[in-house]
């Protein structure tokens, strides 16, 4: 299944040249551009804007890769291949376990340009620390993948899947620290600017704990919080799973 | 779901990232920033007529519109200009959000502005269309639009003034003048009444980029187009 699934993922090598391409614009362009009108106070804070959204960028790409296993499952339920899925040696655990896990390691393939870009310029972390930033990334990307698949199942079409994944990016892409520090989201929910709901959303996201993570290991003034991995591993937990459970179930009933 | 980004663009993105902003040197980055969105969103919807293009030449209706009583050139025209219109229906919508969330337009420059954002939506269309038509190939298509989108938007003044972009990189200042993205977004901030925070100060400058850019991917447009597609070109 896992084999299946990455050779999907190498037919489209094209594409994900122009994703890695298109975040690397971010970084080289938007970040760099960003440092010159940030605010002076929070650019000392964070280390400048580049340093600081570098591991959030390679979180984003994490994210968007582990999430098109969703756009595959949607296609194959609507196209009925999964009658054939169905048919094939293996327990419905298996197929839907192998599901979920291609699609965060496709997650983890995409993201290494990226991750390693980030070091290139931020600097190494310890072995110690490396393995645990690839650990969390994993379980960040299965969750990722679980998620995708979940919505991709109890979608019918394309459009509705495309308007849930709209949904599910932009409130976590933007409601996370991925792209400004969790102190400033904190600050506007106190003074009454932002909801509270989403200030919660973006303490508990998990693409704010890995981009933290990877920020206490990598820069100074960040600390390390094992909160950060508790959200990870909650994220990931919930929607492996729940997403393992809804894939067999809907899959049978069709 | 382009509704859905732009909300999200600026209920979220938009107003937690104008609190990262220096003040000093730009006073109000969330009108700043929605102005912009909405250049950049007519520049995506723009582009999809570039994918048209391909579902048509699939579906055999390309034969069809060959057939029909009008010439290339008019035939490539229109399709710039309905391109263009239908983009522009397409985000009116979000435009009109946009100048609520602005606030306070002086209507003729504001209708100046949307002048311009017409002859750019047209020359995005136009521009979509051209290289449709080079290509041949809806997955390298979609590869290139994505990754000019992202050089295009990146490397305009839709998200930060011009002034930024070339303190950061000399290069990156001088790829950003001549964007016609630069263009439209510092007329329609010129039309909204945002002008104090754009870069030019004569208005006419930019008006001309978007017509150039208008003029040139029409008639580059109707150049390959009348080339590229006779004889069974296109296959």
């Amino acid at each position: 299944m896992v084999e299946h699934d990455f050779r999907n993922f190498f037919r489209y090598k094209w594409w994900l040249v122009g994703l890695i391409s298109m975040n690397l614009t971010d970084l080289f362009i938007m970040a760099i551009v960003y440092n010159t009108i940030l605010n002076p106070s929070l650019s000392a804070q964070i280390g400048g804007y580049f340093n600081f959204f570098a591991p959030g960028l390679a979180v984003i790409g994490l994210f968007a890769s582990a999430f098109m296993i969703g756009r595959e499952i949607n296609m194959e339920r609507r196209r009925e291949v999964h009658h054939y899925m169905l048919s094939l040696p293996m327990t419905r655990l298996e197929l839907a376990i192998g599901r979920v896990l291609s699609g965060g390691l496709r997650g983890m393939l995409y993201m290494s340009p990226l991750l390693l870009t980030c070091f290139i310029f931020l600097g190494f972390p310890t072995i110690s620390q490396l393995l645990l930033i690839l650990a969390v990334l994993f379980m960040l990307a299965i969750g990722i993948s679980g998620l995708s698949i979940a919505i991709a199942v109890s979608t019918s079409s394309l459009e509705k899947f495309i308007t849930a994944r709209g949904l599910v990016y932009y409130t976590l892409f933007f409601c996370s620290s991925v792209f400004y520090p969790l102190s400033l989201i904190q600050s506007l929910g106190a003074s009454g600017k932002f909801p509270m709901a989403l200030v919660l959303l973006a303490e508990i996201n998990p693409l704010s704990g890995a981009s933290d993570m990877i920020r206490s290991f990598l820069l100074p003034g960040y600390s390390f919080s094992y909160t950060s991995i508790l959200n990870v591993a909650v994220f990931s937990a919930i929607f492996t799973f729940g997403a393992a459970f809804a894939y067999m179930k809907i899959l049978e009933r069709k | 779901m382009r509704a859905i980004w732009f909300v999200s663009q600026i209920a979220l993105f938009g107003l937690i990232a104008s609190q990262m902003i220096n003040t000093q040197e730009i006073p109000d980055y969330f009108h700043y920033y929605v102005a912009g969105l909405s250049v950049m969103t007519l520049y995506s919807a723009a582009i999809f007529i570039g994918f048209d293009i391909y579902e048509e030449a699939e579906h055999g209706v390309f034969e069809y519109l060959l057939s029909l009583p009008v010439s290339r050139r008019q035939l490539v025209l229109g399709r710039s200009i309905g391109g263009g219109l239908r983009s522009f229906i397409y985000v009116g919508p979000l435009i009109v959000f946009s100048l609520f969330v602005i606030g306070a337009i002086n209507p003729l420059s504001f209708a100046v502005s949307l002048i311009a954002l017409f002859l750019f939506s047209f020359g995005v269309s136009g521009m979509s269309i051209t290289i449709a038509v080079l290509i041949k190939s809806s997955d390298r298509f979609d590869i290139l639009m994505g990754v000019l989108d992202a050089l295009m938007v990146r490397l305009s003044t839709a998200m930060y003034p011009l002034a930024f972009v070339q303190k950061a990189n000399p290069f990156y200042g001088w790829a950003t003048s001549f964007n016609p993205i630069t263009f439209a977004a510092d007329l329609f901030r010129w039309g909204t009444g945002l002008e104090a925070i754009i870069t030019p100060q004569n208005p006419l400058l930019p008006f001309l980029g978007v017509v150039a850019f208008f003029g040139l991917f029409t008639l580059l447009g109707v150049t390959i187009y009348e080339r590229m597609i006779e004889g069974g070109g296109w296959q």
